[in-house]
């Protein structure tokens, strides 16, 4: 059986008295993409900051490699992961080159200031990974939207993590931008056996790319494995009596064969 | 004239003192501007004058304890906001205010020949005694150690605190560390610059630089030429002019600011207007 890079067991989060998360379980192997999908105010991104210890769960566990993620581990434990977080109406003010951007990502960039960080090969395949590679030295702050979250991504993947947590990771990018990223991210799962979690709004965007998905509101109300048919009453319980769900293929999860046109 | 400058025993004496001061505070400065800590330095340093008259009033070594009292205060108001839900900006309000009213009823109850009130508010670099000398070797000593060592995840830090954290970084115990660092700065500025004039230094350097830097080892190297700068200019003519020291100091960095501002202005202009018939 594949290890298990990231479990969450029976996990409650309650935020400011209120819950947030109900008895969230979830596992997720080497290799695996799992998109998770919701309506907005859903807990998505509160999942994800349990992942790197930022909220601490009011019961349950969340567990990394197979170690419980806590104060003390998640120092060791992060090294290994790679994340990326919603900018929310953030205006960057600090003057740094795309490359020293990438290279923050690096655990070399830790060192005392007298050490030198190198790793330049790292460093460049991350931002050609982005096709970021002939902007290094532009300044950061120059960027556009879709180029920065571009370039957070190869810092997020410059260190080469296990597992990578994205958070709406396409927001800013358009439309031929967003393939990219999902062929990427594919890619890195197929050839380098690294395990994605992303969260998205979208199920359209994603569903042909993703293993699974899962679909959270609160809690887990359907984990929906490649080709499996999301029942409609989970769609319902999510958004509401009022969305329509619209079938598109066979190869996408979520939709169901037969209403495929 | 600049022979007379550096030959004069008041200069000898304030300009090693000067220069190191001058290239401590402009390295946090870089700091201080990244993580926007300006408005703590002013706190901080009004607070300072609490912390010399509580040492004045109960006869203890003045800097030492002013500077473990700044410290501990820069760390109150790093902890403090969070956990009572008020603004950073409230906290340093409220500190700023009642630190100094402290301090102005502490000093008041001594008599004027134990301290020179002038000096404190607006800087005496002239007047530094053998002991102060060593006490800011000691203190600029163990600044330039933590900044080497903590720079690039200070910088980090100040770039994206939410990522910073996710890669596993201890972000609240370096945050600490960086005001308690702060807290030290801005006493040993104290001495140059007096309490008022403080955050200029801590300010002005780095936000000369900024215009030009692209990195932040490029940022810090030109934000020590300013400092650097700024502090020779200005003591010279303070020598000549026979103008306050501190105030001096920090109008020069005031002007070296402008400038930078200015060619930043012009060159940017150039740009538009080369771009202008391109497009």
């Amino acid at each position: 059986m594949p290890e298990t890079v990231l479990e969450a067991r029976h996990v409650n989060l309650n935020l400011a008295g209120k819950p947030v998360l109900e008895d969230v379980s979830l596992a997720i192997e080497h290799g695996h993409f799992m998109g998770i999908v919701g309506p907005n105010g859903a807990g998505k991104s509160s999942l994800l900051s349990l992942m790197i210890g930022a909220n601490v769960a009011s019961s349950g566990e969340m567990r990394l490699f197979g170690q419980t993620l806590s104060a003390r581990s998640r120092g060791r434990l992060l090294n290994r992961v790679g994340y990326l977080h919603q900018l929310r109406g953030h205006q960057e003010h600090l003057p740094m080159r795309v490359e020293n951007v990438v290279a923050m990502g690096l655990r070399r960039w830790r060192l005392p200031l007298w050490q030198q960080v190198g790793c330049e090969s790292a460093i460049a395949e991350a931002l050609e990974q982005v096709g970021m590679l002939d902007l290094r030295r532009r300044d950061f702050r120059q960027l556009s939207g879709g180029q920065v979250q571009r370039v957070r991504l190869a810092r997020a993947l410059v260190h080469q993590p296990e597992l990578l947590l994205l958070d709406e990771p396409a927001a800013a990018l358009d439309a031929r931008h967003q393939q990219q990223l999902y062929v990427l991210l594919r890619r890195l799962c197929d050839d380098h056996r690294m395990s994605i979690i992303m969260v998205e709004h979208d199920i359209a965007a994603i569903s042909s790319h993703v293993d699974s998905v899962a679909c959270l509101n609160q809690r887990i109300h359907f984990h929906a494995m490649k080709g499996e048919q999301i029942p409609q009453d989970v769609w319902y319980s999510m958004y509401g009596k009022q969305m329509h769900v619209i079938a598109h293929d066979a190869g996408c999860i979520g939709c169901s064969h037969e209403d495929a046109a | 004239m600049l022979g007379s400058f550096f030959s004069s025993p008041v200069i000898q004496d304030a300009l090693l003192p000067a220069t190191l001061i001058s290239l401590v505070t402009a390295s946090m400065s870089v700091m201080i501007i990244a993580h926007r800590l300006s408005f703590l330095t002013v706190g901080v340093s009004h607070a300072s004058l609490a912390g010399l008259g509580l040492a004045v009033t109960l006869s203890l070594p003045l800097l030492p304890t002013a500077t473990v009292i700044a410290c501990v205060l820069a760390v109150l108001l790093a902890w403090i906001p969070k956990s009572e839900g008020l603004s950073e900006d409230t906290g340093t309000g409220l500190l700023f205010a009642g630190s100094m009213a402290l301090g102005i009823v502490l000093l008041s109850r001594v008599s004027q020949s134990e301290v020179n009130l002038f000096g404190l508010l607006f800087g005496d670099i002239l007047t530094i005694s053998p002991d102060e000398y060593r006490w800011l070797l000691l203190i600029a000593a163990v600044i330039m150690i933590l900044l080497l060592v903590f720079a690039r995840r200070w910088w980090s830090i100040a770039f994206d605190p939410v990522t910073a954290f996710a890669s596993g970084l201890a972000v609240a115990p370096l945050r600490i560390l960086l005001y308690a660092t702060v807290g030290m700065t801005v006493m040993m500025c104290v001495k140059l610059a007096g309490i008022v004039l403080t955050t200029g230094m801590l300010v002005l350097p780095a936000a000369t630089a900024w215009f030009w830097g692209r990195s932040l080892v490029g940022l810090w190297l030109m934000s020590m030429v300013v400092g650097l700068l700024g502090t020779y200019i200005g003591l010279y003519v303070a020598y000549q002019e026979d103008w306050p020291s501190g105030a001096t100091v920090v109008l020069m960095m005031c002007v070296l600011f402008i400038i930078s501002w200015g060619i930043s202005w012009l060159k940017k202009q150039q740009e538009k207007k080369q771009s202008a018939p391109a497009s």
